[in-house]
């Protein structure tokens, strides 16, 4: 039995501290600076914050170049699927300017009926949130983490990208930055399992806070009234809660998924993502 | 003056380094296989086990120190998490390496499973323990799964590596 033990620290003591020819450190030495480095992570000391905004910067730069065939072989693949649903979409796209072009006099006649009837109340638009910046930016990667769902985009405090502002993608609401570099910043999706967002469903006077589950067809809805049913193909909206979001931005929707369960998935894809606009409240309106 | 040959020999021999950084900065998963995400699989676990227990002068403990910073960076995860996570798994394989007298596929094969348990509890522990971060357990336990399952065919391939390239 001592001699199992005696046996078992020798190839421990031997593993760790063996440098071999080629190695120029040992185990030993390297876990302990991993160690070393987690820790001044947690505490962050001021040069901390500037080694890893630096480190950040360049491995995100040496990243989107190693990605790039990735990029080219996702491009071809789109554009040659994109090539083949143009002509059913063109069909589709007519019927519905047709259909819309009815529908524009009508909402002409709804929109001069609203301001006589605000004029009537003394109701004003009120800008609660006026949005004193925004800036565009290039999504410059999208890893598929199993831990984060985030992207990366070219700009940071250089162009006075600050934590907590929001991001949009066609008008969408996509997610906040959580980390700024010099020259990058991260962007937590919606989808991801960390974010939360204070919502209203259209139609409803029902507030709830809309989670994320790693999956961007499959987001859940917390704190909802007991035996409230979710019904399909409502537009969710960001309620103006957390007083930093206007109310009213369309977030996500709910939608018919198989066994006819309603889930909800977003209206910005942030895998199809290009240009994102970073705001401090509100998308450009 | 390095001739081509030589660079073309250098270049071949340092393949395992070169993956190995190249999946740090490009996080390598298959969800383009069907569209499915539960293929993926973590390939820079396979590396490092397979070539710290067979041919350790080729992966550097440096490199993949190294390596698992590059992907704390660009996973968002604490820095340092990853590197004592593939530091731990060349432990354990060192240390398997170190008590293993006759090597066979099949016992460097379920071996490889405490390897990647001890790697992954290291893991887990930082990523609770140090940051706010949020766990999706399933996809790792799917992806520690795959990366189990997917070993024996690197096994060979990598064999045949060493065997044409390294000469070992």
């Amino acid at each position: 039995m001592a001699d199992i033990r005696d046996d078992f620290i020798i190839s421990i003591r031997y593993a760790l501290l063996k440098k071999g020819a080629k190695q120029k450190f040992s185990l030993f030495f390297l876990i302990l600076l991993s160690i070393s480095i987690i820790t001044l992570d947690k505490f962050s000391p001021p040069f901390m914050t500037s080694v890893r905004a630096i480190l950040n910067d360049f491995v995100y730069h040496v990243s989107v170049v190693s990605s790039q065939p990735a990029v080219l072989k996702n491009y071809l693949t789109q554009k040659t699927q994109k090539h083949y649903s143009v002509l059913s979409e063109n069909k589709f796209l007519k019927k519905e300017i047709e259909f819309l072009k009815k529908q524009k006099f009508n909402n002409a006649y709804l929109a001069s009926e609203n301001e006589i009837l605000k004029k009537a109340l003394q109701i004003t638009d009120k800008k609660e949130f006026a949005q004193t910046f925004s800036t565009s930016a290039k999504v410059i990667l999208d890893q598929k983490s199993p831990f984060l769902k985030s992207i990366l985009i070219n700009k940071g405090t250089k162009s006075n990208i600050l934590k907590g502002m929001t991001v949009f993608s066609k008008d969408y609401l996509m997610g906040t930055i959580i980390e700024t570099n010099y020259l990058s910043s991260r962007v937590l999706l919606l989808s991801d399992l960390n974010s939360k967002l204070p919502i209203i469903i259209e139609g409803t006077d029902i507030n709830a806070i809309l989670e994320g589950t790693g999956k961007k067809q499959n987001l859940s809805l917390k704190y909802l009234p007991e035996n409230y049913q979710l019904e399909p193909n409502k537009i969710i909206f960001t309620s103006g809660k957390d007083g930093f979001l206007a109310s009213g931005s369309p977030v996500a929707q709910t939608y018919l998924g198989k066994k006819n369960k309603v889930l909800i998935k977003l209206l910005g894809d942030p895998d199809q993502a290009l240009i994102v606009k970073v705001t401090n409240g509100q998308a450009g309106q | 003056m390095l001739s081509f040959l030589e660079i073309k020999k250098n270049l071949f021999t340092s393949l395992p380094i070169l993956s190995l950084y190249f999946f740090s900065f490009y996080h390598f998963q298959i969800p383009e296989v069907g569209k499915i995400g539960i293929f993926s699989f973590n390939f820079q676990m396979i590396l490092i086990y397979f070539f710290v227990l067979k041919s350790p002068s080729s992966l550097g403990f440096g490199n993949i120190f190294l390596a698992g910073i590059i992907n704390d960076t660009v996973m968002g995860t604490p820095l340092g998490a990853t590197s004592l996570s593939y530091l731990a798994l060349s432990l354990f394989t060192s240390y398997i390496r170190n008590a293993t007298i006759r090597p066979v596929l099949t016992a460097e094969w379920f071996t490889f499973i405490p390897a990647l348990f001890f790697s992954n509890l290291v893991y887990l522990v930082i990523i609770n323990n140090f940051s706010n971060l949020s766990f999706y357990y399933l996809e790792l336990l799917q992806s520690t799964f795959f990366t189990f399952l997917f070993f024996p065919i690197f096994h060979y391939m990598f064999s045949q590596y060493k065997r044409f390239i390294l000469k070992e």
